[in-house]
């Protein structure tokens, strides 16, 4: 096995430890960074299709998305350094009023595993800010999440912010446990993500299209 | 998927006479087929001031009542605020108490915070519990068949809701990492600790108020915070994190003679709801609508009432869930759990919240489930 197929190993194993030593070796043999950062996508899309097939659950997806940071840690600067910008920009967060993050992170993490930049603004955001933030970093994508029916309206006000604010170029992908295909259509919508895994498919669809 | 080998089903204490009773009345309304939302936020949300109506006992026990009265069962619930506990844990910590929602530990609490709340264990509640207990003493005091029932967080919850990422502090623990090799796992287990020593406090509490039942609510004991491929894989993660600490919840309950009501919406493994209800042994055991209940009857003694689970987060939206549609799932679960013999009181998967817009909707579709015949 090459050392870049051990990398992809660490990482769907969730080995931190030896992510990182075997990220500092291959960066220290001046391995194409541009693979280094492909072994590390493999690995969590694989994770990402075994969740989806009910293989792995969200812990091993977290301690995966774990080593898989810890490897980004030591590969980004060299990839800044070598002009090398990730493709897509995502923004993320918990709508207004709702204080829930755990499923919004999870998001964040596979997609920051799927090569995108991520920018995430947290919970309890506001229109406004989501407004900011899509002026401010033209993401391809904006995530909404939300874990209470009693919040996920402010959903709606976020598209509707969006809209009126004329940011018609970011395409806006919904999700949480209440949320269903149905609602993101009522609500304009681009797109529902039932899960973390599923999440990473909808917003290469979507930036694809 | 295989029950973990680890856990298996050891004898539950013997119930105490009060918990006999409350037991057998609760089989009672099953067996006459006896329905009900936990519908209290519904109700308080038809206040003109639901804000205040939270930090006024009398007026928060007048809620209960309503809705007890309007859903025609005797049975009077707390408002499911799973809030409470971490409110009133951090601001005995000294946290501010606009703070208290989004503080979470970022490293192990310390000596000195440990010892803070166990010096602080017998101070006054803040004014959101004052009134959740004052609740509780004032649908006591109206006396009456009613069945008063207190609510808290369960530890395992209130734990995950004190760390900003509790599932990968869990999973190192479940994949046998020490407190000595993760800072992560040293810190989810101070933090357990204070969270059982919160709960306890919290239960002591309402068992003071004259609760008859509390309603020990576990929604983050579910496959996403516990995988259930270390379960299988002999993880002591479930037992060390849900099942002790809740055992301890069960007798503190069984002794005062009050009864254990175990609500857990999350997604489950069956070998999970087999634990929750065998060991803890609960008069009511409310599950998600995730499960299957007539499966789930197999999994249950035959003195543990099952209580759920219709979608009633989907109650929202016509489009999702037509009420039509409510009144079919309704009609399915009471034949299909008629047909297991196991006591049933049909109900909603959790708290029925009032959706700003959709109130009228919600309120249709809980009537329908309430309302409709199984003929």
């Amino acid at each position: 096995m090459s050392e870049l197929e051990q990398l992809t190993e660490a990482i769907r194993k969730g080995d931190r430890k030896q992510a990182g030593q075997l990220t500092e070796t291959l960066l220290d043999a001046e391995t194409d960074l541009e693979q280094v950062l492909g072994a590390m996508v493999t690995a969590m899309d694989d994770i990402g299709a075994k969740f989806q097939r009910n293989e792995i659950f969200v812990p091993e997806m977290l301690i995966a998305a774990r080593a898989m940071s810890e490897a980004m840690n030591l590969l980004e600067p060299r990839l800044i350094a070598a002009g090398i910008k990730p493709k897509y920009t995502a923004v993320i967060g918990t709508v207004q009023g709702d204080l829930h993050d755990i499923g919004k992170n999870l998001v964040a993490m596979m997609w920051k595993g799927a090569g995108f930049k991520v920018v995430d603004l947290g919970t309890n955001v506001t229109p406004a800010k989501f407004v900011e933030a899509a002026r401010e970093h033209t993401p391809h994508v904006i995530g909404l999440s939300a874990l209470l029916t009693t919040t996920m309206p402010a959903m709606k006000s976020i598209i509707t912010a969006l809209r009126e604010a004329g940011l018609n170029g970011s395409k806006v992908v919904i999700g949480g446990a209440p949320i269903t295909q149905s609602y993101a259509d009522e609500i304009g919508a681009d797109a529902y993500a039932s899960d973390a895994g599923s999440a990473v498919d909808v917003v290469r669809q979507l930036v694809a299209a | 998927m295989a029950p973990n080998p680890s856990a298996t089903l050891q004898p539950h204490a013997a119930d105490h006479a009060h918990v006999t009773g409350l037991r057998r009345r609760l089989i009672e309304l099953a067996r006459a087929d006896h329905r009900l939302p936990i519908g209290t936020d519904m109700v308080l949300h038809e206040q003109a001031d639901p804000a205040a109506v939270m930090l006024d006992g009398k007026a928060l026990g007048r809620v209960m009542i309503e809705a007890a009265d309007r859903y025609h069962t005797p049975i009077a619930l707390s408002l499911m605020d799973l809030r409470l506990e971490k409110s009133d844990l951090l601001q005995r910590l000294g946290v501010a108490d606009e703070q208290t929602d989004t503080f979470h530990f970022d490293q192990a609490p310390s000596d000195d915070q440990m010892a803070q709340a166990a010096a602080s264990d017998k101070a006054p509640f803040d004014p959101r519990g004052r009134a959740h207990l004052d609740a509780i003493r004032y649908v006591v005091r109206q006396g009456g068949e009613r069945i008063t029932c207190g609510m808290a967080i369960g530890p395992f919850s209130l734990a995950t809701k004190l760390m900003a990422d509790p599932i990968t502090a869990v999973a190192l623990a479940g994949m046998g990492m020490s407190a000595s090799d993760e800072p992560d796992v040293a810190m989810v287990e101070r933090v357990l600790e204070l969270a059982c020593g919160q709960v306890h406090r919290s239960l002591a509490a309402q068992i003071e108020a004259g609760a008859d039942a509390v309603c020990v609510c576990e929604p983050a004991a579910n496959v996403t915070f516990l995988s259930p491929n270390m379960i299988a894989g002999g993880s002591d993660v479930f037992e060390r994190f849900v099942m002790g600490p809740n055992e301890v919840v069960a007798r503190q309950l069984n002794d005062a003679g009050v009864g254990l009501i175990f609500h857990d919406c999350g997604e489950l493994i069956d070998d999970m709801v087999r634990q929750f209800a065998h060991r803890l042994h609960p008069v009511m055991l409310s599950l998600g609508s995730s499960r299957v209940m007539w499966h789930d009857a197999e999994l249950v003694p035959d003195d543990v009432v099952l209580y759920g689970n219709l979608p009633s987060k989907r109650f929202y939206s016509d489009a999702d869930l037509p009420i039509d549609a409510v009144e079919s799932m309704t009609r399915e679960l009471a034949v299909k759990m008629k047909t297991t013999g196991k006591p049933f009181i049909l109900g909603t998967e959790c708290d029925v919240l009032s959706v700003a817009g959709s109130h009228d909707m919600i309120a249709a579709k809980v009537d329908r489930m309430l309302g409709c015949s199984c003929h």
